[in-house]
């Protein structure tokens, strides 16, 4: 392309995950060639047989570290990243998969695999922040398209990204859905959960599954406390945190709250 | 027969609603949507919810349906009618012009006409209260004149209250007494017509209906003091603005911030909260960029966020801003409460935060005795308070202009002072002092102090600390950048005259100042001694170097320096600025101060300037607070009774009192 002279080496690599996220990359079809022409992408094994080891000037990294090689495998891209963001739920907070960090690792291997021996995978599914310094995330299950949009824009515009955490309440009053938690009595986690998804659940009148993971000061107690006011058993409010972002601590700490019996999430 | 007053049968309801649309006028009226009473556009009287009623508690929200075939029973919900004279997100600024040469194009609202139908009395003192706030000065707000001047206002007298209403207790209702074009009362078979203006008297004209009967009215006014029977007498409220404000320290904050979800729905759903956002679009191709105006919440993280700091971390904060504002210091802000009492923040709180009883529980005043079906709680405003106020025109809108770079100089690492050229005769007009939003494409506006006046231009000292004033740094020579301001209340420097002046800063807060001095030295016979104390971190983090040496050996001023770190060539002394504030100034009695850096550099300095006997009546200092707008329209700077953007940035710590240096004010 003339009068570019450096075009930023982008990359998308995975770990443990379903691959949504960065199908939201390719999802994104009225700005992909723009992508494209923007950045060079060197290393995305679902768009193109291309591959690169590094360096990237800018890394995607999908999936939560979850085996003892991806915990090497991520120490070196970190070396090869200038710019490395975390996208999705996996790779942020550890992904569903982290429902086994509040289990018995071994049993589950043992039940599952006729072979168990052969498994190697860490007792605990973890965000790559845990193991690298992280440089940007993007939250989300699956991320938001246009998230990933704002920041690739901000990059090339030289700006902070916007990604606000605050609730999803103020997406849902801007776009003046009615709250199904107060309307409709719906056990809804918007009002502890980060923006970002466009409040896309409650507008088609459906709780917030809190897929974005907790906000800054989520306060989860109190919304659990009212959750049991209006009937939901322990059980069924533990159901709610404990789903893709099971492992952010605003969300744990309820879950671990109100397990075998010990103690009550209210 | 009643003067004055028409009868429109409930079967004709439509021809009322088909002549509101004549003229092409939109009509937003309420209607059943999801699961509540929802203000939407509508284009005949079917869409109006015949039948519903609302059962309203606090977190709780009840759509249920009704025998009787009644259209306006219910009580206010989510929407309000802000979503159209203040919407959630509306175009500011658009970038014009090619690279290099853009420039900032304000977007101008295009509103159809409208007609709201279905507005309460709470909702009528809403929109006047947000008329206050947007219209009424010494800015306004363009967009919203443009939406809200020809608004047709239907009213509708309640003939129910909610459990959460509170309207009597604030003084707004539930009688309808003015700020409408036409009032409605529902009867059971038809509706009562008054007129309150001459828009509205065409309207009742052109349907050629019959005068209401002295039984139909009497019907009415039965039904209006049923209602105030329900919503029953209100507590006392003695004193309740000034014992909110007073109660900063009430354990009752953190209590409350162990429910407070801090998810702004209650700021949100309000018909008067203002407080707003400026976002960024821009295409990748980097050419496009278009700044958007959004709702915003002091309820959320940003909101006080500054370049290195936040001003309200804690939800207690946020809470008690909201509280504080809301019931106290927007009385000394806009002469009026900023609570209308609709219920809207008590129904729509996720986890029924009762602000009635939280009110009470702060200001410490007794809670009502008995809860009946309606709660009333508090009553510090009167009706005549919120009397709408004309709107101010258009002219006081404080635009957008452009400067060019003529000069850049680099004062430290991370440090410039750019030289701009303009010839806009408001950028010219400043005083020292005050500070301009300085905005480029696809990035944030940051406020920025002027650093020197001069006849053509002005100077602007940056530090690179974000992306925006990163993008400044880096203009070249010849570029231009967008400004709005000079704005702000500056340095007061007549107060000088006669005194001895002592300006005390630290690094970057030189910047401010510099046009005071620049000042004080045009005039230097009119004050005594002139000593500046500058503190820096180290010598390399000094501003304006060659020019404070150049002054230093003329002699007009005394200047002492210090820094934190020292080098070898560092001959000066080191250590903290308040330590040469000891050593230059003994005897304190006709001093005057200004002192501008870091708040706990200001707070020093205040320390030792109080030890000294300097009055707080004289000393000055310039503060620091996330701003969007500059103007006092989007509410982030607040602190207490003060928007630091206009009556600031300079105060008296007199006029600040115990806010000065208070965490999470």
């Amino acid at each position: 392309m003339a009068g570019v002279v450096h075009r930023p080496r982008l990359g998308v690599v995975k770990f443990a995950s379903c691959d949504g996220c960065q199908l939201t990359l390719l999802d994104l079809e009225d700005q992909l060639l723009d992508v494209a022409e923007r950045f060079e992408i060197v290393e995305f094994a679902e768009a193109t047989s291309r591959r690169s080891k590094g360096p990237f000037d800018i890394l995607l990294v999908e999936g939560s570290i979850s085996t003892p090689e991806q915990a090497e495998e991520i120490v070196r891209l970190r070396r090869e990243a200038t710019l490395l963001v975390t996208i999705g739920a996996c790779a942020t907070a550890g992904g569903i998969q982290a429902l086994r960090n509040l289990a018995d690792h071994d049993a589950f291997r043992r039940a599952v695999y006729p072979r168990p021996g052969l498994i190697e995978s860490l007792p605990r599914s973890t965000p790559v922040s845990e193991y690298v310094a992280v440089d940007a995330e993007l939250y989300g299950c699956p991320i938001s398209g246009a998230q990933l949009l704002e920041l690739l824009t901000a990059l090339t515009v030289g700006r902070r990204p916007q990604l606000p955490d605050e609730a999803v309440c103020l997406e849902c009053k801007r776009r003046g859905a009615v709250c199904v938690l107060v309307a409709g009595a719906q056990s809804c986690l918007g009002p502890v959960t980060r923006t970002g998804c466009g409040a896309l659940c409650p507008v088609f009148g459906r709780g917030c599954y809190g897929c974005f993971g907790p906000r800054e000061a989520a306060n989860s107690e109190s919304l659990a406390a009212w959750f049991a006011g209006d009937g939901a058993s322990d059980k069924e409010i533990r159901g709610l945190f404990a789903q893709f972002n099971v492992n952010a601590p605003a969300f744990r700490r309820i879950v671990e709250a109100g397990r075998d019996g010990e103690g009550s999430v209210r | 027969m009643v003067a004055g007053a028409w009868f429109l049968p409930r079967a004709e309801l439509d021809r009322l609603v088909q002549s509101l649309r004549a003229g092409g006028r939109e009509v937003i009226a309420p209607t059943v949507g999801e699961g509540a009473i929802v203000l939407s556009g509508v284009e005949t009287a079917d869409e109006l919810p015949h039948g519903w009623g609302v059962e309203v508690a606090p977190g709780r929200a009840t759509l249920v349906k009704r025998a009787a075939e009644r259209v306006f029973d219910q009580p206010p919900g989510p929407t309000s009618w802000k979503r159209w004279t203040f919407p959630p997100r509306v175009d500011q600024i658009e970038w014009i012009g090619a690279n290099g040469e853009r420039l900032p194009q304000p977007v101008a609202a295009q509103p159809k006409p409208m007609a709201f139908l279905g507005v309460r009395a709470c909702e009528i003192a809403a929109l006047a209260v947000q008329d206050r706030v947007l219209a009424a000065g010494p800015v306004v707000d363009a967009d919203y004149v443009a939406r809200r001047k020809d608004n047709l206002i239907v009213a509708v007298e309640c003939a129910v209250a909610g459990e959460t209403c509170f309207c009597s207790t604030m003084g707004t209702g539930p009688e309808v007494t003015g700020g409408f074009d036409v009032a409605l009362s529902e009867l059971d078979d038809g509706f009562l017509i008054r007129v309150g203006s001459t828009a509205g008297s065409a309207l009742v004209d052109g349907l050629g209906l019959a005068p209401v009967s002295d039984v139909q009215q009497a019907a009415a006014r039965r039904a209006m003091a049923a209602l105030r029977d329900q919503l029953g007498p209100p507590p006392p409220t003695d004193g309740l603005p000034e014992r909110l404000v007073a109660a900063v320290d009430s354990p009752r904050w953190a209590e409350i911030a162990q429910r407070c979800l801090a998810c702004a729905n209650c700021t949100l759903v309000c018909p008067t909260c203002f407080c707003t956002s400026v976002g960024q679009r821009s295409e990748l191709d980097g050419q496009g960029a278009t700044s958007e105006r959004r709702w915003d919440s002091c309820f959320t993280l940003d909101f006080a966020r500054v370049a290195g700091g936040n001003f309200r971390t804690r939800v207690e904060d946020r809470y008690r801003q909201w509280l504080t504002h809301k019931f106290g210091t927007w009385w000394s802000q806009f002469g009026t409460s900023g609570c209308v009492g609709c219920g809207r923040c008590i129904t729509w709180c996720p986890v029924g935060i009762d602000v009635r009883a939280e009110i009470m529980a702060v200001a410490g005043l007794p809670a009502p005795e008995a809860v009946p079906p309606v709660a009333p709680v508090v009553s510090v405003a009167s009706a005549a308070s919120v009397e709408s106020v004309a709107l101010a025109p258009g002219e006081r809108v404080m635009p957008w202009a452009s400067a060019r770079v003529v000069s850049k100089t680099s004062e430290t690492a991370d440090v410039v002072t750019l030289r701009l050229a303009t010839d806009d005769p408001g950028l010219l007009a400043g005083q020292p002092g005050q500070f301009v939003m300085a905005a480029l494409p696809a990035l944030a506006a940051p406020p920025v102090s002027v650093s020197r006046f001069h006849p053509d231009g002005l100077e602007l000292t940056v530090r690179a600390a974000g992306a925006a004033t990163r993008a400044i740094c880096n203009l070249e020579r010849g570029a231009t950048v967008g400004l709005r301001g000079p704005v702000g209340r500056g340095w007061p420097v007549d107060l000088a005259e006669g005194r001895d002046v002592l300006i005390v800063t630290g690094g970057i807060g030189l910047a401010p100042l510099r046009p005071l001095i620049d000042e004080l030295l045009r005039r230097r016979d009119r004050s005594a001694r002139l000593h500046l104390a500058y503190g820096a971190r180290t010598p390399g983090d000094r501003l304006y170097k060659a020019e404070l040496d150049r002054l230093a050996a003329g002699g007009e001023i005394e200047i002492s320096q210090t820094v934190d770190r020292a080098g070898p060539e560092w001959l000066g002394r080191v250590g903290v600025v308040t330590q040469v504030i000891d050593r230059a100034f003994c005897s304190c009695d006709r001093t005057i101060a200004f002192i501008c850096g870091p708040e706990r550099m200001m707070e020093a300095t205040v320390k030792v300037l109080h030890e000294r006997g300097v009055p707080d009546e004289r000393v000055f200092a310039t503060l620091e607070r996330h701003m969007d707008c500059g103007v006092g329209l989007c509410g982030h700077c607040q602190l207490g009774r003060f928007f630091v953007c206009k009556d600031g940035p300079v105060f008296s710590l007199a006029e600040l009192g115990p806010a000065f240096g208070r965490e999470g004010l």
